[in-house]
């Protein structure tokens, strides 16, 4: 066992954990923006934005994949542009890997964070309004603190799905050691070696923050008395 | 209180995961001085072990660790036209490379073939029956999965195929056989029971064979094109592609040539009768 421990290449966690973090940075502003227009806006198309927004928690990872390659592959016009400013290409780096995982994760933020701000009592922003705040300090100041324990639970998830995914992140990022290889893709690799120790402990610990994520989301959903 | 927590959590993990990430991402490839540190290698899944130990041995002499992304040629393929950055291609067919080189991808002037694969026929001790050639493993009514790698993009795949084609055996496997993504998660299918017996790559089941699993017997090279591996060096940067082609130099060398036919290897120059003195063999049973 400490034999298996000291010979772990940790890369692909520091990796993992970096990735996970900047792809819930994202997901956590899109999600709280994209929410709190789909609970207080009231435009046409409205239902359909909000279906489209939870797409990725229903679509296949590589489906997913597929898309972003499309839209940020080579040939594509963002592909490109990027590397015209870069002058490398967009995938297979692990910039690529944040956008993957963000993608999967986003809709997990959005929809709790969307139910949590339909819940908010909109009387709690009325009067917020009569008492002359802004519309920028009752989201801030009113509407957001109070849906927070939402929010946070969604952020959680977003987390947690971020650090895990597979499908999305191969399609994109690929497996490129040190770069890409994020933990569940250097499970996989390890398997692919008959490597079952150092698989074994890499699924362990992913389980672990998986676990302790739900027990997050667990707290922050039950109610605050 | 908790909610307090629970935001200094996220802040803590933001701050943490960024200053990480210079440490810990950033040093892998930014340093690409004279002697570059690291060498990234697109590998077919059949050259694991072989390559896994030639690049030990590179790192020793060089200072240059070689790091690898096995998995089928032709997924590797797709992934170094789509701008993977590896430095060096070595597929498990001469197509693949054809393909990526089609593609405005690597310098076709480095090409060579530097070995030939052999498929053999595999399974572990307890399920195996002493199956001698594809037509035993055909009228094997026992036998519930067969799985060789995926043709689509895997030459191992292909070269299954194509010998079960002509011993007129795939019509009788077709509707058992289930695909690998590449030619060593074909092996996995197999080793975790999840399949019967497999159409697997020599270098593997010899490696299998030093972990004491699994037994086997060669399938006749007649009855497939042959699996002629060719490497093309695909690094963009100068230093990266000296550091690639002083690899590529290792596989070809006489000691890379030895650790190549230790693993199962038919090689350009060779009699061919110095792979099949490797006959049949396994842990027992064969």
């Amino acid at each position: 066992m400490t034999e298996t421990l000291a010979g772990i290449d940790w890369a692909p966690l520091w990796l993992s954990l970096r990735v996970a973090s900047l792809a819930t940075l994202i997901a956590t502003v899109l999600g709280i923006a994209g929410a709190y227009v789909l609970a207080r806006g009231r435009f046409p198309g409205r239902r359909f934005l909000e279906a489209l927004a939870s797409l990725p928690i229903v679509l296949p990872p590589t489906v997913l994949g597929y898309y972003l390659l499309v839209t940020i592959g080579r040939r594509s016009p963002v592909g490109r542009a990027w590397e015209s400013l870069t002058g490398g290409p967009l995938v297979f780096t692990p910039t690529a890997a944040v956008i993957a995982a963000a993608l999967a994760s986003t809709p997990f933020c959005l929809r709790a964070a969307r139910a949590a701000i339909t819940d908010v009592d909109r009387r709690y922003e009325e009067a917020a309004r009569v008492a002359g705040l802004s519309e920028r300090r009752i989201v801030f100041e009113v509407t957001l603190p109070i849906a927070q324990r939402g929010i946070l639970a969604g952020i959680a998830l977003a987390f947690a799905r971020a650090l895990g995914d597979f499908g999305t992140t191969i399609m994109v990022a690929g497996n490129v050691p040190g770069r890409t290889q994020t933990m569940p893709i250097a499970v996989y690799d390890r398997v692919q070696a008959f490597d079952y120790a150092t698989a074994g402990v890499l699924a362990l610990i992913l389980s672990v923050v998986a676990v302790l994520a739900l027990l997050v989301v667990a707290r922050f959903e039950r109610a605050p008395w | 209180m908790m909610r307090r927590a629970g935001w200094l959590l996220v802040v803590a993990l933001l701050i943490g995961a960024c200053r990480g990430g210079d440490a810990h991402v950033g040093v892998q490839r930014t340093d690409r001085g004279a002697v570059p540190s690291e060498l990234l290698v697109a590998a077919a899944s059949d050259l694991r072990p072989a390559f896994e130990e030639l690049a030990t041995r590179f790192a020793a002499a060089t200072g240059t660790e070689v790091s690898f992304d096995f998995g089928s040629s032709g997924q590797l393929a797709q992934r170094l036209i789509e701008g993977a950055p590896f430095d060096l291609y070595a597929s498990a067919n001469v197509a693949f490379v054809e393909q990526v080189l089609a593609e405005g991808v690597g310098d076709a002037a480095t090409r060579r073939t530097y070995a030939f694969g052999r498929i053999v026929i595999w399974a572990p001790q307890d399920r195996w029956t002493g199956w001698e050639q594809l037509e035993d493993v055909a009228s094997d009514e026992t036998i519930v999965n067969v799985a060789i790698a995926n043709p689509e993009h895997a030459p191992y795949g292909v070269a299954a195929e194509e010998a079960l084609r002509v011993t007129g055996t795939w019509e009788a496997v077709q509707n058992r056989l289930v695909f690998g993504e590449n030619i060593s998660d074909t092996q996995r299918l197999v080793e975790t029971g999840n399949a019967d017996v497999g159409i697997l790559a020599l270098s593997l089941a010899l490696a299998a064979d030093e972990r004491g699993i699994g037994t086997w017997v060669l399938v006749d090279d007649g009855l497939h094109a042959p699996l002629q591996q060719e490497l093309v060096v695909t690094a963009v940067d100068a230093e990266q592609a000296a550091s690639a082609e002083a690899f590529a130099d290792l596989v070809a060398s006489e000691e890379g040539r030895e650790v190549m036919r230790r693993s199962g290897f038919l090689l350009p120059g060779d009699d061919e009768v110095t792979a099949d003195e490797v006959g049949a063999g396994g842990g027992g049973g064969a």
